[in-house]
């Protein structure tokens, strides 16, 4: 599943301290890329359940992440 | 698959209820994003919650639930996420508008609560800790700022 | 403060009102109230003439509004200022109520008490004596002169020895220090016997029960396995209350305070409820509605109810009360008697969940049995139903000063300082008022609160109005007995003997 984060909605280490968190979970991959406006996350599972529910909760991680620190970084 | 849901108004509350989710696009310059932010921190324990730019001046907010949700229950979901929007959009220009009031209470409280340091509170006060960036060297002795470099070589330069 | 003039925006007010709220009572009457709490209830018309600034400057009107300080024309600063400050001198002094849970065993079951007890063989759930004496040494940290140290459950009787142990080493280590230290023990009685009663009289220890109501609702909704909870209880309330009196202790003073819990059932014998008080010799009765902590949600259904139910009994209850008070019975409803202080003396009684800021943490603190400890009861009724966000230290590990400046304990502060909530800002009752965060957080989700959607804010504004509806319209006598009501009287009996200097404790 594909996550599209605005870079003015999300920190990017908000991002990356999610990715690190998550990081431990068997037969997940996390690939990280980024276009001018977004930070993308394509996250595969063993099964498409899978990888939407880590993906969900992955989201939630990095925006609870952001809005602790205030925001997007400066 | 994209839907309205009964009593919401198409385009800015779209469902996917074979999903759990629902999408809301909010005009940024009635809720502004810090308290697009303040409600959807109170709702990431409860359901999933993406934040993405729309057209113009425009979030857009995709709640999605945890578990299977019926239209009822997204309606709902999406109901108390206005109101909390709502809240927290006025409660930011109250908090702005009577800050001095606010704060001034709540210093004193902590103040009155906290008392003066003891002696072990100061113990393990951690000094070693960089209280703030000092580029223009404010912070720093005379002797400190001004002392001529040590020659080259002298094993005690800094 | 420039949100609540916004209720004179757009009028010609000829520059007459100063900063004012106001709401419209039931009846059609009018609250008007002062930022610093000064308050008037006026017709529609005068409301009208006050807003629009056509009162007659020589008329009995403007002289009332002038002595209340609600005309901006000599308006004094100064009075206001310090009226405001006695409001909140509470905010000068940190915890002085700090509630134990000894254990989390019980012998009786509760039908709205689900995650604070434990059954009677759950001895893994006792607070052990180390634990207790690091709880004291933290308590003892306070910067409050005033300390009470209040024993809950479970049931407190359970593991007496700690409740001993912890009067005993609470009492000596205050020894040179000079708080003004007390216990309370709210207890079902059901496992007093005498030498525990005369240990607890001896060391002065303030006994306090729960009673639901008449025998029949009382045993309803507490269960002991084999007894009549009601029966386990009664005698002992006149046992300890005939003890007080052989001590020499004034009996409208010193007597078993009993605690109720309002369920569905109770809303419809309001007055067997009042009945039951008054024969059991108590002088209050605190008509709380049930709260959201501690029980499932299938025993919601059961107990809950809307709180419209629930206001009609409160009045009901209250006229009752009232009427009694007029036969010469004296019983107060503690709400009003919390409320009616802050609105007549313009004083603040420090009832913990009604002010603003509230006094989780920086008011009061709850420890469980095993050391941790929480914002208050109800924040620990949360921690025991798997929600930890209440948690804000452990006795073993936690300095004072952390605790009572935990980033929650600043946070529920700033949550319930009613200045910064939409609603109140604009409500007449904010300088009497108060929300708890805790309440917020089970019930909508965020510790802020939505205030129209809170049944807690329901609750103290039906009340509120229930209370400048008689203080506008009852005749002398009531108003006679709503002022007695307010009358504090300390029970000095049960502070603990101390020294005097006060040092810091090591």
């Amino acid at each position: 599943m594909r996550l599209q984060f605005h870079r003015t909605l999300y920190a990017g280490t908000a991002i990356d301290a999610a990715l690190g968190r998550f990081a431990h979970l068997a037969n997940t991959r996390f690939d990280r890329s980024e276009t001018p406006e977004y930070f993308v996350v394509e996250v595969s599972a063993s099964s498409p359940a899978r990888s939407r529910a880590v993906a969900h909760e992955l989201a939630n991680f990095a925006l609870g992440l952001t809005i602790e620190q205030g925001g997007p970084d400066r | 698959m994209s839907e309205s849901l009964l009593g919401m108004p198409p385009g800015r509350v779209d469902a996917d209820v074979g999903d759990a989710s629902v999408t809301l696009t909010v005009d940024a310059t009635v809720y502004p994003l810090p308290a697009v932010y303040a409600a959807a921190y109170c709702f990431i324990a409860r359901c999933y919650v993406l934040l993405d730019r729309g057209d113009g001046d425009t979030l857009r907010v995709v709640l999605t639930g945890k578990q299977p949700m019926d239209a009822a229950a997204l309606r709902a979901l999406v109901g108390e996420f206005g109101n909390e929007l709502l809240a927290s959009a006025w409660r930011r220009e109250i908090t702005r508008q009577n800050r001095g009031l606010i704060e001034s209470v709540t210093m004193q409280a902590f103040g009155g609560a906290m008392g003066p340091p003891s002696l072990d509170d100061l113990e393990a006060f951690d000094f070693t800790d960089e209280p703030f960036d000092d580029p223009l060297g404010i912070a720093q002795s005379w002797e400190e700022k001004y002392r001529k470099p040590k020659p080259a070589g002298d094993p005690e330069a800094p | 403060m420039s949100r609540p003039m916004s209720a004179t925006a757009g009028l010609d007010t000829g520059g007459y009102p100063a900063f004012f709220r106001f709401r419209e009572l039931p009846g059609g009457r009018v609250v008007v109230t002062s930022i610093e709490g000064e308050w008037i209830v006026l017709s529609p018309e005068d409301f009208r003439a006050y807003v629009h600034g056509t009162v007659d400057r020589q008329g009995e009107l403007h002289r009332r509004l002038v002595e209340r300080n609600l005309v901006r024309e000599g308006y004094d600063a100064r009075r206001a200022g310090e009226t405001y400050r006695r409001r909140k001198r509470f905010v000068h002094s940190g915890p002085n109520l700090h509630l134990i849970v000894v254990t989390l065993r019980c012998n009786e079951t509760c039908v709205y008490c689900h995650a604070s007890r434990a059954d009677l063989d759950a001895v893994h759930t006792d607070m052990t004596i180390e634990t207790a004496e690091r709880t004291v040494d933290l308590i003892l940290r306070t910067t409050s002169p005033h300390v009470t140290i209040e024993f809950q459950g479970g049931e407190p009787l359970v593991n007496f020895p700690v409740v001993q142990h912890i009067v005993e080493y609470a009492t000596a280590r205050n020894r040179g220090l000079g708080k003004q230290l007390e216990f309370t023990m709210v207890s079902n009685l059901a496992l007093m016997d005498e030498a525990k009663l005369q240990w607890l009289l001896a060391h002065r220890v303030q006994l306090c029960t729960s009673i639901d109501g008449p025998k029949g609702l009382h045993d309803k909704q507490r269960k002991l396995p084999t007894l009549s909870a009601y029966d386990a209880a009664q005698p002992w309330i006149a046992r300890i209350n005939d003890a007080y009196r052989e001590a020499g202790l004034d009996p409208t003073l010193y007597h078993v305070e009993a605690l109720l819990t309002t369920t569905k059932e109770t809303l419809e014998r309001w007055r067997e409820v009042v009945d039951t008080y008054v024969a059991l010799g108590c002088r209050a009765l605190f008509l709380r509605p049930v709260d959201p902590f501690g029980f499932a949600e299938k025993t919601r259904r059961i107990v809950e109810y809307p709180r419209e139910d629930y206001l009609a009994y409160y009045r009901r209850a209250v006229d009752y009360i009232i009427e009694l008070n007029r036969q010469g019975v004296e019983i107060l409803e503690r709400y009003a008697a919390i409320f009616l202080t802050k609105i007549l003396t313009g004083d603040d009684p420090n009832f913990l969940d009604i002010r603003s800021p509230g006094g989780a943490g920086i008011g009061q603190l709850a420890y469980n049995y095993d050391g941790t400890i929480y914002s208050s009861d109800e924040g620990r009724m949360l921690g025991a139903m798997g929600d930890p966000t209440f948690v804000i230290g452990d006795v073993r590990t936690s300095r004072y000063r952390d605790v009572v400046a935990h980033p929650t304990i600043r946070a529920m502060a700033i949550a319930s300082n009613l200045e910064g909530q939409p609603d109140c800002v604009d409500c007449p009752y904010v300088p009497f008022c108060g929300t708890q965060p805790e309440h917020n957080h089970k019930t909508l989700g965020t510790m802020m609160g939505r205030m129209r959607e809170s049944s807690m804010c329901a609750v103290h504004k039906g009340i509120q109005d229930f209370l400048f509806e008689k203080l506008a319209t009852a005749d002398d006598e009531t108003l006679a007995i709503l002022h007695r009501w307010t009358t504090i009287r300390p029970r000095e009996h049960f502070l603990q003997p101390a020294g005097v200097s006060a040092i810091e404790p090591t």
